[in-house]
């Protein structure tokens, strides 16, 4: 065995790893297939870094966004991070990312931090996002759903354990629920529609899961149980899973989670609208500056790939006119900082707007 | 005959010693009750062969089990574009991996640099420089058993760890904000203003930025810019409302701005571009695995070293060597392919790790490329992978399983390629 011989090998070894973190260094950012080559029109020289965190809700309606941004300008380097709206809101008051996704408009407290620590915003709602409630395809005897049958399925420690308790004439069978994660967006959206105003709590003896490809099974799998999650869920799962139509409290007419529904906010109250938040000094850059036009001005469009509804032109065309005027602020949290209740149509209007 | 060889060995080796020679004893009386407590033990036998052969295959079945259904569900995606198209969104058909092959090996290469030469030396120290001094000797001991306590801690921890090590430093060296500070940077970055032009459609131009204090710019006369080729040109102003008609050849869009347009600041970076914190850079990611990877490192490369012959030693010793000598020249050339065995399951481990990347780097996935410089981020094989197995599209989950399988290959390329250089040194 010779000394030289191995110390030879190990040393090809490194280098061989240098050599290919060194190769990937050198390599050009549009070398993938997929990077459309517009010909008739000279390559944008913007260049820059632009860094977003936030809602893995929001995050593939960001990066479809990113997607379409590079074609044009394939030297800005766009980072899409989806670490939840909560840490997206922390990084972007610690003036961590330049955009922030959030799946629910801000709170209070986040809004006093941002204040504090000098981040002025502008808030701009993208798309919809809607929550469906499903049951089994075998499940003949639920036709609708009304928030006060929900609230007795799903909130506090005494909430019903058959179906025959919320509904007499349903079967007397223990109803098994599937639900998201205590961590996501969607179990925190269904939790403040059904027990936050009654300061209660989601029943605890739900089938918890993080991966709510688990729970379409969950649901595929027993007649008797039911679940919530994104509506992307549902309609990528069309044919295991029947939706429950959902009555309005407003005109008590139940209605399919559908994207017309959603998007003309009839299907209420589960469904919720989607932000960015942009750093008003990020927006003196020029790439950010272009991103954020670009994005409004094509999400409609691209949401549908990433799972979402699009909002209706009207609220478009407002978040459009709020970044035209660098409008700061936010409408969900008044001068004394509370939260705003009421609608997204409600509270979307210019009057509500606190810097 | 499998069966009689391999009950002697099974239980433990001093007791089970004891009942041969009495077995022999009373085959030796030959009486029938003798022949029935031969043929129970025998029988006992076989059935703890069988059980061991049904255990084994048990988990063959399992990883079979994982490995077809894998291979069914990831088939039709397994295609040129895999290896060479980035995550798509807008097409999911079209999504690919490359740029997380390229990110994985990036921060294995990191790791492996700074982990295994760590590993190997604190090995070396732990196990051939053992002092005599009572105290360094406690000392060592207490060395010893924390290297095999942090090899039992769950990677996440790492991870956290890594956070505040690598990726924030601390806040010793200043905080990365955005607009306002990028901590403290040592080299490889140059400092402009970009600005909009009038040609529209994102064109812009560059102002070297003086004061690093200033974020933005706002343009009021005309001034000195830099165009793409460094070359330097004088930057014109249009003001709107002094009645002059805005330009409307190319050339001069290019170089005229509107009265009052602001710019903001630009960092532009070379492929050497270092500073203090790491930030959410590939060598924070691969500093962060290295220490998850060190305990094993060290543990494995203990192991070799201990079972090289002290015979080996001491003959070296005998011919007048000293203890650097005997080190290079004899124990580590005789350790070093249970060096390497260890250093390959280390990397195995690495490359498929996902809780220290999500912790450090978070779940970036749309990205284009491998890493541009130092402190750029990257996206991971196992973070795709996560990422595409809970998307709802069966496109992605497809993905997933056909991004499983690269994940596999690519580990079991770098084994082959470990194993093949352990047998030429072994052979040489």
């Amino acid at each position: 065995m010779n000394y030289r011989n191995w110390i030879a090998c190990v040393a090809t070894l490194l280098v061989s790893g240098i050599v290919v973190s060194g190769c990937s260094k050198s390599t050009p950012s549009p070398s993938d297939g997929n990077t459309a080559t517009v010909d008739d029109m000279p390559e944008s020289n913007l260049v820059g870094a632009i860094k977003i965190d936030g809602s893995s809700t929001v995050q593939p309606i960001s990066d479809a966004v990113r997607e379409e941004f590079i074609k044009l300008h394939p030297q800005v380097d766009v980072t899409v991070s989806g670490n939840g709206t909560g840490n997206g809101f922390k990084a972007f008051y610690d003036k961590g990312a330049d955009i922030s996704d959030a799946s629910r408009p801000i709170k209070p407290g986040e809004f006093e931090k941002c204040q504090a620590n000098g981040v002025s915003f502008i808030e701009l709602p993208v798309a919809y996002d809607g929550l469906t409630i499903a049951v089994n395809p075998e499940n003949d005897w639920v036709k609708e759903l009304t928030v006060e049958q929900l609230t007795k399925m799903f909130v506090g420690e005494d909430a019903a354990k058959k179906w025959s308790d919320v509904d007499p004439s349903w079967p007397d069978q223990p109803i098994k629920i599937f639900a998201p994660g205590t961590g996501s967006g969607t179990y925190d959206y269904f939790h403040e529609v059904l027990a936050k105003a009654n300061k209660q709590e989601l029943r605890e003896d739900m089938t918890l899961n993080e991966n709510d490809n688990i729970l379409v099974q969950g649901v595929a799998g027993n007649k008797y149980s039911v679940g919530f999650f994104g509506v992307a869920y549902y309609t990528a799962n069309k044919d295991r899973l029947r939706a429950v139509p959902i009555v309005n409290p407003k005109d008590d007419v139940a209605y399919e989670p559908t994207v017309e529904n959603i998007s003309s906010n009839k299907y209420a109250p589960f469904s919720r609208p989607l932000f960015i938040y942009v750093n008003s000094e990020s927006l003196n850059r020029a790439e950010v500056q272009v991103f954020v036009e670009f994005y409004i001005e094509n999400v409609s469009d691209l949401c549908e790939a990433a799972n979402s509804v699009r909002l209706p032109q009207s609220m478009i065309d407002q978040a459009q006119a709020n970044l035209d005027a660098r409008e700061e602020g936010t409408h969900f949290v008044t001068a004394d900082g509370e939260s705003r209740e009421g609608s997204f149509a409600e509270l979307f209007v210019s009057e509500n707007l606190v810097k | 005959m499998n069966i009689e060889s391999t009950t002697p060995v099974a239980p433990n080796d001093s007791e089970s010693q004891r009942p041969v020679p009495e077995a022999i004893r009373q085959g030796a009386s030959a009486t029938t009750e003798s022949t029935q407590n031969s043929q129970r033990r025998i029988r006992r036998s076989k059935t703890f062969y069988g059980i061991c052969v049904s255990v084994s295959f048990l988990s063959i079945v399992v990883l079979a089990v994982l490995l077809i259904s894998i291979a069914v569900q990831g088939r039709s995606r397994l295609t040129p574009t895999l290896l060479t198209g980035a995550h798509s969104t807008s097409e999911p058909a079209s999504s690919g991996m490359y740029p997380a092959i390229i990110g994985s090996l990036s921060i294995c290469a990191v790791c492996a640099l700074s982990a295994l030469p760590l590993g190997i030396g604190t090995a070396i120290f732990l196990e051939e420089f053992q002092p005599t001094n009572p105290w360094l000797r406690r000392l060592h001991g207490f060395l010893n058993l924390n290297i095999s306590n942090l090899a039992g801690v769950p990677s996440i921890v790492y991870g956290l760890l890594g956070l505040s090590l690598f990726v924030f430093m601390f806040n010793a060296f200043g905080q990365i904000k955005v607009n306002e500070s990028s901590g403290t940077e040592l080299m490889g970055v140059e400092r402009y203003y970009q600005i909009l032009t009038l040609a529209g459609g994102g064109d812009s131009v560059l102002v070297r930025q003086t004061d690093l204090a200033l974020p933005t710019i706002t343009i009021t006369e005309p001034i000195e810019a830099v165009d793409r080729d460094g070359n330097t040109f004088r930057l014109e102003v249009w003001d709107p409302k002094s009645g002059t008609p805005k330009p409307k050849d190319p050339a001069t869009q290019h170089r005229t701005v509107r009265l009052g347009q602001s710019g903001g600041a630009y960092a532009k970076t070379s492929w050497y571009y270092f500073r203090l914190p790491f930030g959410r850079s590939f060598l924070a990611a691969g500093l962060t695995l290295s220490l998850v990877i060190l305990p094993i490192v060290i543990i494995a490369a203990q192991e070799a070293l201990r079972s090289v012959s002290p015979s080996l030693r001491e003959a070296s010793y005998g011919l007048g060597a000293t203890k650097w000598q005997t080190v290079r020249n004899v124990s580590l050339p005789a350790a070093i392919p249970g060096i390497m065995t260890g250093a390959i399951l280390a990397m195995g481990r690495a490359i498929g790790e996902a809780a220290p990347i999500l912790v450090v780097l978070g779940a970036t996935v749309a990205k284009n490329s491998g890493p541009q410089n130092l402190m750029d981020t990257v996206v991971t094989m196992p973070v795709l992978i996560f990422h595409w197995a809970g998307d709802p599209q069966v496109t992605y989950q497809q993905l997933a399983a056909a991004a499983i399988i690269v994940l596999l290959l690519v580990l079991l390329l770098m084994n082959s390629l470990a194993i093949y250089l352990r047998q030429k040194i072994r052979v040489e």
